[in-house]
């Protein structure tokens, strides 16, 4: 059984059913770590690490606190943080379809919006390549992906910009 | 367990009280087999990198974000008047506020990044594909949900950038037709942004959002250990 599929191909349930031998030879075949204590420690270093990247950051660059709220005073530049930039902007290009009629610009950049992370969320089930995860193997997938990571980041620095 | 030394894993257990104390808890619980196969006799692939840790590291966020906020809301108070004058206190007064608060700031904005990364990561590597599909979902929602309490917290301390920007944030989906007002009303409790849209983020952002947040995070962790990290491709 343990021979006929590979070892990275086994469901979790299956590795956990390998035999205590067939465990080691995977360690000592370097295919395999111990989850304990190699990996465990690595996990708590690293998240050391993110506690002190959160303190030096927090000291460094204190978190700001802008001036209370005023419901009569609307200032000059209302902008989103940077990760609703895309969305805010995608947003303003949305104005450009007025030309539809004076309900378009509003409800063009919601609804592309909401298309957008529907093709997010159903990825796994559009991409039929269902075998090949190699990068270099799936050329449209990789393209697809940069031109919409691209756009994102596009959209985000034009945000910030207008 | 009537023994004289206990292993687990590495460890050689020879005191009695130890051995007697995890006996009991073996014969009632089974624990000897939940440690044995999920921590000592448990292995992961030998290739993960450095890219494959930000999933982790959100995760580790998320916890950070759970107790930095249970601190700040020791002193915040969630009313128009005092909210801001709360975070200025916490910002001035109260030892190490400044840090907790800005560790709750910057970990909101760093958890996005990380999340971010870990998605290219998936995406890439091909993470997502069966039998990996419906993670990759849950994987999408806890983004969004992330999003949400982002959105929801940056109102808490009840700034001009925080007030204008909700009202922005709230104004966009009316324009939808048919629910578009309704989901205004509902978002703000009301016409107007003030103190019912306040306490209504507050609870979101502390209660609801978390809560469900956590849940779905189990789901995702339930799913990454029936289906094991991802191998070498």
């Amino acid at each position: 059984m343990a021979e006929q599929t590979e070892y990275s191909k086994k469901k979790e349930c299956e590795v956990k059913a390998l035999p205590m031998e067939e465990k080691k030879r995977l360690v000592r075949e370097g295919k395999a770590h111990w989850f304990f204590p190699g990996h465990i420690i690595e996990q708590v270093v690293l998240c050391g690490f993110v506690v002190l990247i959160l303190i030096t950051l927090s000291t460094v660059l204190p978190a700001h606190l802008g001036d209370k709220a005023d419901p009569f005073d609307t200032p000059a530049h209302i902008k989103p943080e940077w990760y609703f930039l895309a969305a805010y902007y995608s947003l303003r290009l949305a104005e450009y379809t007025d030309f539809l009629g004076a309900w378009a610009p509003k409800i063009m950049g919601i609804v592309a919006q909401q298309i957008a992370v529907t093709i997010l969320i159903l990825v796994p089930f559009i991409d039929q390549n269902v075998n090949e995860r190699r990068p270099g193997k799936r050329p449209v997938a990789m393209v697809l992906g940069f031109l919409a990571a691209l756009t994102m980041v596009i959209f985000t620095i034009l945000g910030h910009l207008i | 367990m009537d023994i004289e030394t206990l292993h687990l894993g590495p460890f050689k257990i020879k005191n009695k009280i130890a051995i007697r104390l995890f006996s009991a808890l073996d014969d009632r619980l089974g624990v000897k087999e939940i440690v044995d196969d999920e921590v000592f006799e448990k292995i992961v692939p030998a290739h993960l990198g450095f890219w494959s840790c930000f999933g982790g590291i959100s995760f580790f966020l998320f916890i950070s974000q759970a107790l930095t906020g249970m601190l700040l809301m020791v002193y915040y108070q969630p009313t128009i008047e005092e909210a801001h004058a709360t975070v200025a206190m916490i910002m001035n007064e109260v030892p190490f506020g400044w840090l907790v608060r800005g560790s709750h700031s910057w970990g909101s904005n760093l958890m996005l990044v990380t999340i971010m990364i870990h998605m290219v990561k998936i995406y890439v590597s091909g993470i997502y594909k069966p039998p990996r599909e419906l993670n990759w979902v849950v994987g999408v929602t806890l983004l969004l949900l992330t999003m949400g309490l982002s959105f929801t917290g940056y109102l808490l301390p009840w700034t001009q950038l925080a007030y204008w920007a909700t009202v922005v944030g709230t104004e966009t989906p009316a324009a939808l037709p048919y629910v578009g007002e309704y989901i205004r009303y509902a978002m703000r409790g009301g016409e107007e942004i003030g103190q019912v849209t306040l306490t209504r983020f507050f609870a979101i952002h502390v209660m609801l959002l978390p809560v469900i947040t956590a849940s779905v995070i189990g789901l995702h962790l339930v799913q990454i250990r029936r289906q094991g990290i991802a191998g070498p491709m």
